[in-house]
């Protein structure tokens, strides 16, 4: 008796945790990866890309999904999300749906618009749900390259005017050097 | 008719060139560039966006002084002559009205391109590093010379028929002026109706735009022929408004 | 080479032209008198197509000016009244430019002897904007010149001259009339100027032709020529006079002569021929001219009044 109440119970306790796991799971599993062709040492300029993987893992259909991109800024002292306008064109996909295990395989192109430490993630949710669902973030540095050089201003900046003025002192002298050749009887 | 046209456009671009009036406006030009650009060596930490920003602004202070000195020099082109007393003689000579109208164009273009010259390796000394410096030269010719020489036909028109550089000169002004007020009136204002409606008339914000589209935005050229049609019309417009007022001008 | 029949012409709506007539054929120096105002230089305006006229013809070269402007500006040479200039161009440069408008090329050397008629030539080579006013006046006449024109239209051309720089210019309007072919039309409203230099005139006033026709005629009509009183050392012989002499009278020891001389030649040849014939002349003083008199009868009225004398 004891022995088949002990059965029933552990029975009991392991079809109620079966249960309850799989409520707790989530219905969207998002995956983010970069791609293999990005560079690895990025600098200003480069193009990266990342893709991401969005599977229902529900039993239900999803319908109307969003899925977006954020980025944001690590770099200590200038922790900040960023504004992807000049970033990224490809900012978010929208209206997609889902069945029940099927997958939206998504691509994210950016350019490295400034140096810095950065995260990406990909978030997503849909029409009926009340909840986001994010990725994983992947984490990179952008190397800062000097967009103004010294070397190439100074020189314009300073020779310019002085050629200019070079002209207005030749053009005086050449004047002064006629007058003097006509002189008035 | 070309003969005199070119002899007229060779006299006009001479006198820009070759007077101490001219070559200190060059200067005055010059020097507003090299503040700018001194204003930003200093700062190694500027982002692609920063950089393409200060192109973009470059060729917009590009435009504006462009089209301003033609404003200037199409007020005189009539009326000045009047007043020194030298428009009467030229009018004495064969030429057609027209002629003597494209010969001072090609004088305005001249300095616009003189202009343009001296602004290049300002903005390649910015822009070279950065983004769409190919681009930005491209599109200010592209567009910077329709609308520069669209003032300079207007200023023409007001000359001729005022007879005063005064009056032209403040009238033309004072247009450039209500143009380039986008500039200044905030995004939030020129979101309404009536600013875009501004947007859409108005070839000076057209060129600008069409600069921060491709400078910054990095936009196709599609996405750009709406503006250069418009540009394109202001151009056509000045021309028929100076081509009325030239063929009787004021002497 | 200029013919033009009641012409009327208005410029914002203020009628400024309403019955002008005018006929210049080739080979004459005709001047064109009038006082401030009176509508010369509109008169030129419309000869060259400046000016749209209303109603009448106007026929320059044998063309219309409000058809052909172009076509006849090319055989004109025009000095405006006022002699604008490029003032940071040099002469010498400034005419190679005018002269290549009228399609010509002329060469430095063709350029260095029409300043030098002009009295320019030790200045061709500075700006034009170190110029004096008289120096400008005759650059005017040079750019008026230097495309040898058919027909050569001139505003007032001695306006800031002194009586020797007016003398040069009159000698080189001479100079270009007496090549026979070309035609001088010359406003002004110096009685002197025309006296010496014109054979036809025309007076307009108001905007209206008072007279027009050939000066000698018109003198004649008149009781014309030049008046003189003579001071002589001795009576003269009275019965011994030459051709175009008429005593006028003789009061208070001066003798009153009236004499009709050629424009080429003013007055010096005939105190010559007076002084062989005996007449100690030993002061000259003019009085008002016939042209004088009859620009004064014919200016400062309102009617209309044209008479065509041959």
């Amino acid at each position: 008796m004891k022995t088949r109440n002990l059965l029933l119970i552990a029975i009991f306790s392991t079809f109620l945790f079966v249960s309850v796991s799989r409520a707790a799971q989530p219905p969207v599993s998002v995956d983010l990866q970069p791609d293999a062709e990005n560079p690895i040492s990025p600098i200003m300029g480069d193009h990266l890309r990342f893709w991401s993987t969005l599977k229902n893992t529900g039993s239900s259909p999803m319908e109307g999904l969003v899925v977006w991109i954020s980025l944001v800024e690590i770099d200590p002292g200038n922790e900040q999300p960023v504004d992807l306008e000049d970033w990224s064109a490809q900012k978010a996909v929208t209206g997609a749906s889902l069945k029940p295990g099927e997958s939206l395989r998504t691509d994210w192109p950016m350019r490295l618009i400034k140096g810095s430490d950065y995260r990406v993630v990909v978030s997503a949710t849909d029409r009926g749900g009340r909840q986001v669902y994010t990725s994983p973030t992947v984490q990179f540095h952008v190397r800062q390259k000097p967009v103004l050089q010294a070397g190439r201003v100074l020189p314009v900046a300073a020779g310019m005017p002085l050629l200019l003025i070079g002209l207005m002192v030749f053009k005086k002298t050449g004047q002064g050097r006629g007058n003097r050749n006509n002189v008035t009887t | 008719m070309m003969n005199t046209t070119w002899t007229i456009a060779r006299k006009e671009s001479a006198q820009m060139l070759r007077s101490q009036r001219g070559l200190l406006w060059l200067l005055t030009f010059s020097g507003l560039l090299s503040a700018f650009s001194l204003l930003l060596v200093s700062n190694t930490e500027l982002s692609l966006l920063d950089n393409a920003q200060v192109v973009y602004m470059m060729a917009g202070t590009v435009l504006a002084a462009g089209a301003l000195l033609v404003a200037i020099l199409g007020s005189d082109a009539y009326a000045g002559e009047k007043e020194r007393g030298t428009l009467v003689p030229l009018l004495c000579a064969p030429i057609a009205a027209n002629a003597l109208l494209a010969g001072k164009a090609v004088g305005l273009l001249a300095a616009w391109g003189v202009m343009f010259a001296v602004a290049t390796p300002y903005l390649w000394a910015v822009g070279a590093s950065g983004q769409n410096l190919g681009a930005a030269l491209f599109y200010l010719a592209l567009f910077g010379t329709p609308v520069v020489l669209g003032f300079g036909y207007l200023a023409m028109a007001l000359s001729a028929r005022t007879g005063s550089v005064m009056t032209s000169l403040l009238s033309t002004v004072t247009l450039l002026m209500l143009a380039a007020s986008p500039l200044v009136i905030g995004p939030g204002l020129r979101g309404t109706a009536v600013g875009r409606i501004l947007d859409v008339i108005n070839p000076f914000a057209g060129a600008l735009n069409t600069f921060d589209s491709v400078i910054i935005d990095s936009d196709p050229f599609s996405a750009q022929t709406g503006r250069l049609v418009l540009v394109g019309v202001w151009l056509v417009l000045c021309l028929f408004a100076a081509r009325r007022s030239a063929s009787r001008p004021d002497f | 080479m200029i013919d033009i029949e009641n012409l009327r012409l208005s410029i914002e709506g203020k009628e400024i032209l309403k019955s002008i007539d005018l006929h210049l054929r080739p080979g004459d120096t005709y001047g064109l008198l009038g006082p401030n105002g009176a509508g010369k230089s509109t008169t030129i305006f419309a000869l060259l197509g400046l000016r749209a006229y209303e109603s009448g013809s106007i026929r320059v070269l044998g063309g219309n000016p409000m058809e052909e402007a172009v076509a006849i500006r090319r055989s004109v040479g025009v000095m405006p009244e006022k002699a604008g200039f490029y003032d940071w161009m040099t002469a010498l440069d400034y005419l190679k430019w005018y002269a290549r408008l009228y399609g010509s090329e002329p060469v430095n050397r063709d350029l260095d002897m029409m300043l030098e008629k002009v009295g320019l030539g030790t200045e061709a080579r500075r700006p034009i904007g170190a110029y004096s006013r008289g120096m400008k006046q005759r650059l005017a006449v040079a750019r008026a010149l230097i495309t040898h024109p058919k027909l050569l239209i001139l505003d007032e051309p001695t306006n800031g001259l002194d009586p020797k720089g007016r003398r040069e210019i009159h000698n080189l309007l001479v100079e270009f009339a007496a090549e026979g072919k070309a035609g001088v039309l010359l406003c002004t409203h110096l009685l002197d100027d025309v006296d010496r230099l014109c054979n036809r005139i025309g007076i307009i006033d108001n905007g209206r032709t008072r007279l027009e026709g050939s000066l000698g005629d018109l003198l004649a009509e008149q009781g014309g020529g030049q008046r003189y009183r003579l001071r002589l050392e001795t009576d003269p012989d009275t019965t011994n006079l030459p051709a175009g002499v008429a005593i006028a009278g003789h009061e208070g020891g001066w003798w009153r002569v009236q004499a009709q001389v050629k424009p080429s030649e003013g007055p010096p040849a005939l105190w010559g021929e007076l002084w062989r014939r005996g007449w100690k002349i030993m002061e000259i003083r003019s009085e008002a001219s016939s042209l004088e008199e009859l620009y004064m009868s014919h200016t400062g009225q309102d009617k209309h009044y044209t008479q065509e004398a041959a």
